[in-house]
């Protein structure tokens, strides 16, 4: 029963690993949209490479 | 409702009109258009690949009505206009941060992220749902930024400058902290669980106390965590309206956190007695998450922003020495010349120095007709030029307006709204009290029957037993409940306490143009004077074409066809005041009575009825008279009605000045009508009615509704309210429907109900617990499966509301 000295540290490090990232997470605005973030999986991805079309817009430049 | 069901557009799903044939290809079927503006939208969308959007929205789209020409969005390109909102990276690229109207599900944000990001120039595109914001980096070599408000205008929905909310920006703080209080409370929570069943079985079985020192110890450390961060705000609730002499929910909720927290760490450290650290974290845990769930709901509606700047044109033309300029609205000083073109919103409060006009103003002022100005007319920022072309003189800066005053109204109006004491709040005022009470009864009694030691473990017992779990649930359950089902047919709740405010209110006030109607014109009795009805509403339909007064819409249905003569040729629009052209070699003017006396003087006078008449001639004879009127709702007579039947008594307070408001009045049954009525009228209105003790539902739409609406005990929106009005209600109503006021209702009194089930059981059950555990019968086991139970039953309770 002595490694229960062991593994209770290691089981509350872990806990305390866990909650930092999730704090993390959160202000990283990561959870900010819980609205949109629910169906993303049900849309397509559209594939980068075969649409990402240079759309022949003038360019005009930002003026500063 | 018509026999034969309508066609609804497949893109914004309102109806077709009879006449109108347009559609779009989308999957390989032909779907029904209701405009030209709906099916550009869907054809940009489906041609560009992107028809599963249609698949997985949730609901229709907004109608899409730019505001703005495309055009104009060119101010932003220089980075004077736009230092707002967009900022430069460090490698060159800018970021910006746009408002997005319009979005309604997550397939649009799908959609907007897909098209922008398709373009090489834009690195990273993400719209934000709850906020409707968008957030575009893009390369500003390649691409400006007025083309990117130009791509999400083109998808149908309206793209503003991000600007700094407070409001918003608070609320989204707030969602964070809860988040990250409830992560640690469910985290926290899993690991003394963990321990805790090592515990109870040690209870059963036997354990070491070494071992069950350890395990109670390392509860204690991670309990700590979530009574010192989780918890916090039930503390900090209860001790500030405790030092206000108020009793709240908060108060029970925080005492049995503390106390069972307290007590369990001294059996800790005296090695003795009963831990109830699982019973914490889970209290904790499952109190946040209720209230998040609740607060998620509502506050959806609050991040929208709506501050001035949204109500006002974005940019304007300006003239400088011997050219126009465009500029942004918000630089506009007094003095300035400004260029206001037909089908845009007026920039800035100004006289007329040229041009004839027709300014919308309902929203300001209720009148459902526009209102002809000729030079010298004063008109109003944020109201709508309907027709005509004018040049203004600026009489005021931008952040001088009536509309900005109108804000500070409301400002005002909004701080003064009482904030309604909450049921449960009552209830814990007395249950608080009885707990104390009863529990020092018990210590005394224990102290002198058994000594101090015993007195302490019994007393926490009667403590923990009355924890108020379930009583502390009662209410947010019910609530949320109410709140999503309303959600669900159609009805958004914004406040917190509205459901318990409508069951106070016996006075309902109606605003008329908008509300009890629906705001568009329709054509009433006709009276013929020469020719055939059918003749005469053909000549009246061909003139009107050419106009884009709302009264044109009167004539949209009439086919044109049966015109004598081919077409209308040589028109001339006068606007705000009538229509001439010529057919077949007669001409012929449609308008009001004046302008028609001078096309022929010898014009026959039309009916005395009252209402909106407009005469129809020809240069030799009158042909009809017209009334013209704006509707009400079909529902309104039957909901009244209804409302009159609860009891409520009813009022119309209208700014329009005209004889309709009476006519409405009679028709809906309506005894107590005011007509005219300024927006400071109506708030004096209500605000004497609240000083005569009567609690005041308000339903409108206009901005000039929104004041009242701050300031009435309950306020509605209705659907196609003005942002503005919308962002005072305490409930909108999405759908065209005034039987969602009803609906409401019955949702509110059936809340109000389970809510008093739910509090009796939850006080019935500590009535029942209390005397037992005071008698010292209650194991903590059995208590711990009691306070389950009964929170389970409430919650169940609550979910009945759905159904």
């Amino acid at each position: 029963m002595e490694s229960l000295y062991l593994l209770i540290p290691i089981a509350l490090l872990f806990c305390f690993i866990a909650i930092k990232l999730l704090l993390w997470a959160i202000d990283n605005g990561q959870y900010d949209d819980l609205d949109k973030e629910a169906s993303r999986i049900l849309m397509d991805e559209v594939p980068e490479a075969s649409t990402k079309q240079s759309e022949t817009t003038n360019p005009k430049s930002y003026s500063k | 409702m018509n026999a034969e069901e309508p066609l609804h557009c497949y893109h914004c799903g309102e109806n077709v009109p009879a006449d109108c044939f347009l559609s779009t290809v989308i999957d390989g079927d032909e779907q029904p258009m209701c405009c030209p503006g709906c099916k550009a939208v869907a054809e940009l969308i489906s041609g560009s690949g992107m028809e599963s959007f249609y698949r997985l929205r949730t609901g229709f789209n907004e109608k899409p009505e730019p505001s703005e020409s495309t055009s104009a969005y060119g101010i932003y390109d220089s980075s004077k206009n736009s230092a707002d909102f967009a900022e430069q990276l460090e490698d060159g690229s800018w970021r910006a941060r746009l408002l997005l109207g319009g979005i309604s599900c997550a397939a649009c944000t799908w959609l907007i992220e897909t098209v922008l990001t398709r373009n090489a120039a834009i690195s990273k595109a993400s719209v934000n749902l709850a906020q409707q914001s968008l957030l575009v980096e893009w390369n500003p070599e390649e691409l400006a930024l007025s083309q990117i408000f130009a791509k999400v205008q083109a998808l149908g929905y309206e793209p503003h400058p991000w600007q700094a909310h407070r409001g918003a920006a608070l609320v989204q703080n707030e969602q964070r902290k809860s988040l990250r209080q409830l992560a640690v409370a469910g985290l926290a929570m899993m690991q003394v669980g963990m321990f805790g069943i090592a515990l109870h079985a040690g209870d059963l079985q036997g354990m070491e106390d070494e071992y069950r020192g350890l395990l109670r110890s390392v509860s204690l450390i991670v309990a700590t965590v979530v009574v010192f961060y989780s918890a916090t705000s039930f503390f900090r609730n209860a001790w500030t309206n405790l030092k206000q002499g108020r009793l709240v929910m908060d108060l029970p909720v925080a005492l049995a956190i503390g106390l069972a927290y307290g007590a369990s760490a001294y059996a800790t450290f005296s090695n003795q007695g009963q831990v109830y650290f699982d019973s914490v974290a889970m209290f904790t845990f499952f109190l946040l998450l209720g209230r998040f769930l609740e607060r998620r709901v509502r506050h959806k509606e609050l991040l929208r922003q709506t501050d001035l700047y949204t109500l006002l044109p974005a940019s304007c033309q300006r003239q400088l020495a011997d050219s126009w300029e465009i500029c942004a609205s918000r630089e506009i000083v007094a003095g300035d010349i400004l260029l206001v073109k037909s089908g845009s919103l007026v920039p800035a409060d100004g006289v007329v120095t040229l041009g004839t006009a027709s300014i919308n103003e309902a929203a300001f002022t209720g009148e459902d007709l526009p209102r002809p100005v000729t030079p010298g007319a004063s008109v109003t920022a944020g109201t709508l030029l309907v027709e005509g072309n004018l040049q203004l003189r600026a009489s005021a800066d931008a952040g001088n307006t009536r509309i900005a005053a109108m804000m500070r109204v409301l400002a005002q109006a909004e701080h003064a709204k009482p904030k309604l004491a909450q049921l449960a709040d009552r209830v814990a005022a007395w249950f608080v009290s009885a707990v104390l009470l009863a529990t020092a009864a018990v210590a005394l009694y224990w102290w002198q029957q058994a000594g101090a030691e015993q007195a302490l473990w019994v007393s926490l017992a009667v403590l923990v037993v009355s924890c108020p779990c379930a009583l502390s649930l009662a209410t947010p359950t019910a609530l949320a409940t109410a709140t999503t089902r309303l959600r669900e047919k159609g009805v958004l709740i914004t406040t917190e306490d509205t459901l318990e405010r409508i069951n106070r209110c016996s006075q309902v006030i109606f605003d008329k143009t908008g509300t009890l109607t629906s705001g568009n014109f329709k054509r009433g009795e006709v009276e013929v004077y020469a020719g055939s009805m059918h003749e005469s509403l053909a000549i009246a339909a061909a003139l009107e074409t050419h106009s884009n007064h709302p009264v044109a819409a009167a004539f949209a249905d009439i086919d044109s066809r049966a015109l004598p003569g081919n077409a209308m040729v040589d028109v001339q629009v006068t606007p705000g005041q009538g229509i001439r052209g010529s057919s077949a070699g007669v001409e012929y003017a449609i308008g009001g009575e004046a302008y028609c006396r001078q096309f022929l003087p010898s014009l026959q006078s039309g009916p005395a009825a009252p209402g909106h008449w407009i005469a129809l001639c020809s240069r030799s004879e009158t042909l009809a008279w017209i009334r013209l009127e704006d509707q009400l709702r079909p529902e309104a007579s039957e909901v009244m009605q209804e409302l009159r039947q609860r009891g409520l008594s009813l009022t119309i307070l209208s700014g329009d000045p005209s004889s309709h408001v009476a006519q409405c009045a009679q028709a809906t049954g309506i005894t107590n009508y005011y007509a005219g009525c300024s927006p400071a009228d109506k708030l004096a209105y209500i605000q004497q009615q609240q000083a005569q003790g009567h609690q005041v539902a308000m339903v409108g739409d206009g901005l000039n509704d929104a004041p009242v609406l701050a300031a009435a005990d309950c306020a509605f929106a209705v659907n196609g309210a003005t942002d503005l009005a919308k962002s005072r209600a305490d409930a909108i109503f999405l759908t065209p429907d005034l039987n969602r006021l009803l609906y409401t209702m019955n949702i509110a009194t059936r809340s109000r109900r389970t809510i008093i089930q739910n509090m009796g059981w939850a006080l019935g059950y500590n009535g029942l617990a209390l005397p037992l555990a005071a008698v010292g019968l209650v194991p903590p086991w059995a208590a711990a499966i009691g306070m389950s139970l009964s929170s389970l039953l409430v919650v169940t309770n609550s979910l009945r509301i759905k159904h």
